[in-house]
């Protein structure tokens, strides 16, 4: 078992979130809660969760937020587990994480509860399974803010209803780079789902990786919702794959070698040249021109600024450009 | 290199944008890039939408109604004003308030999804008050809605009638 960015995912579909919130219906929302209020959140999340009849009660470590390091917040953000408002924002809040890092519950952020499943690939169903046998359990133990009507109450009413978040993280350098992303993403938008970056940059993805999710919770079932994502998913997918065929073969080995030379070679990176060569690295490799056992997205999540710090101790931004190139040469070499 | 925005957390996001061939850039903590919306996790672009949409009603509401939320105290304007409800009371309470608004967002406002083992014990929606029909009568009256309003006005009669016994 390890996190979700130490497995390759497949060619274009790199990872799948599931997300659900959840509330308790004896407490205010978070935004009107007060701190003993907020203590006695954590302990009933916590006696729920490490109940024995739980299931994955054994994987799971309910942790407070204020026994985790600062730096180590904001590494939890480049890995998705919580967000960066719940990073900035965490005093008095907790987490509960699996060994794996695949489940993670941020207790007290937006809503009360927000379970959260990520996976590599695209695998909503699978994913959506264990949040729902999840979610289960903590209704019969917790007393969920319910309503006949409007499902789910929630802090957002854009959440309201299943509370269902689901989203798929999908690799589409050809169809950014031919133009179709915005094209494609209004007519996503139209239907009731987004695309965004994975860490927005203006309109532009970050390395080409974009984030579809669903918007609407109300009025659909879970299976729909995720039916339909799903849907959307492929058909991107196929769209990308499609026009990948008709790339220029030696351009793209020779875009592909460069990303590699400059990887291997560069002894200062910022982590925007190493995303970008990353992720024309990928595609080559996704298309069959090099092989090399080399995950980028391991190095994507791992050469991020925190986690950089986390591995190698405090260092300000241009120390970091020196052990990111080291730490990319060393993944490169020892394939 | 420190957040640009707050001047107290580290800067996480480098943000550039181009508006009219110009190059902005500014380096943001993640607390700040996520306030301003550059955020994958957790923000969508309907929540600021919400908070246009009900400012909008809010500023015509409180005109007629200081009505608060009896559990959190929260009032029309407050949750209008943040985008979020203060509790789970406020949605009984601002029911018909929000339901406009919920339709646009989510295109219906009945759930249809996961009903939990234990919801025949949660609450139900409320009844409107009397207060609140005496609103809506106003209102379809304004709007001409005659049919509807002489409901309306026929269940005023009936819930005065009880609360006389
Ligand atoms: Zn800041
Ligand atoms: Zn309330």
């Amino acid at each position: 078992m390890s996190e979700w960015y130490m497995k390759k995912g497949d060619a274009v579909a790199v990872s799948t979130r599931i997300r659900l919130a959840r509330n308790l219906s004896e407490f205010p929302f978070c935004s009107l809660m007060n701190a003993s209020q907020l203590a006695e959140l954590n302990e009933k999340v916590k006696a729920a969760i490490l109940d024995s009849n739980m299931p994955f009660s054994k994987q799971l470590k309910f942790i407070y937020m204020d026994t985790v390091p600062e730096n180590e917040k904001y590494a939890m953000v480049e890995r998705h587990i919580i967000s960066p408002e719940f990073a900035a924002n965490s005093s008095g809040k907790a987490i509960v994480l699996s060994d794996d890092e695949s489940i993670s519950i941020m207790v007290g952020e937006e809503d009360h509860l927000r379970i959260q499943i990520i996976k590599e690939g695209i695998c909503l169903d699978d994913a959506y399974d264990i949040a729902e046998r999840l979610d289960t359990m903590l209704c019969d133990k917790l007393n969920f803010a319910f309503d006949i009507e409007l499902g789910f109450l929630t802090s957002c009413p854009t959440n309201l209803g299943t509370g269902l978040r689901a989203s798929v993280m999908l690799h589409l350098p050809i169809l950014e780079a031919n133009g179709k992303i915005s094209t494609l993403a209004d007519s996503v938008n139209k239907i009731g789902f987004t695309v965004r970056g994975m860490y927005g940059e203006g309109s532009r993805a970050l390395a080409s990786f974009y984030q579809i999710s669903n918007q609407i919770t109300l009025g659909i079932s879970e299976k729909n919702a995720l039916d339909n994502l799903k849907a959307i998913a492929m058909q991107l997918i196929e769209k990308e794959n499609e026009e990948r065929q008709s790339l220029n073969k030696i351009k793209l080995e020779d875009m592909c070698y460069r990303a590699i030379g400059t990887l291997m070679n560069a002894r200062l990176l910022s982590g925007n040249e190493m995303n970008n060569l990353l992720s024309q690295f990928k595609l080559g490799a996704d298309m069959g021109i090099i092989s090399l056992d080399v995950n980028p997205l391991k190095i994507m999540v791992e050469a991020q600024p925190y986690m950089l710090m986390r591995k190698f101790g405090e260092m300000g931004p241009d120390e970091r450009d020196i052990y990111r190139a080291n730490m990319v040469r060393k993944e490169f070499e020892k394939r | 290199m420190i957040c640009q925005k707050c001047g107290k957390n580290n800067a996480t996001t480098h943000i550039k944008t181009v508006v009219n061939g110009v190059v902005h850039e500014k380096n943001l903590c993640g607390y700040c890039a996520a306030k301003e919306g550059y955020n994958s996790m957790s923000h969508n672009s309907l929540a600021g939408m919400l908070v246009s949409m009900l400012g909008e009603a809010a500023g015509v509401r409180t005109a007629t109604s200081a009505k608060k939320c009896p559990n959190c105290n929260s009032t029309f304007s407050d949750i209008a004003e943040k985008g979020l409800v203060g509790c789970g009371e406020c949605y009984k309470t601002f029911y018909e308030e929000l339901l406009p608004y919920l339709k646009r967002v989510h295109g219906a406002a009945k759930h249809t999804g996961k009903i939990p083992n234990k919801a025949p014990l949660m609450v139900r929606p409320k009844e409107l008050s009397l207060d609140d029909l005496r609103l809506k009568l106003i209102e379809l009256v304004r709007e001409e809605k005659f049919e509807e309003a002489a409901i309306v006005r026929d269940k005023i009669k009936e819930m005065e009638g009880k609360e006389n016994v």
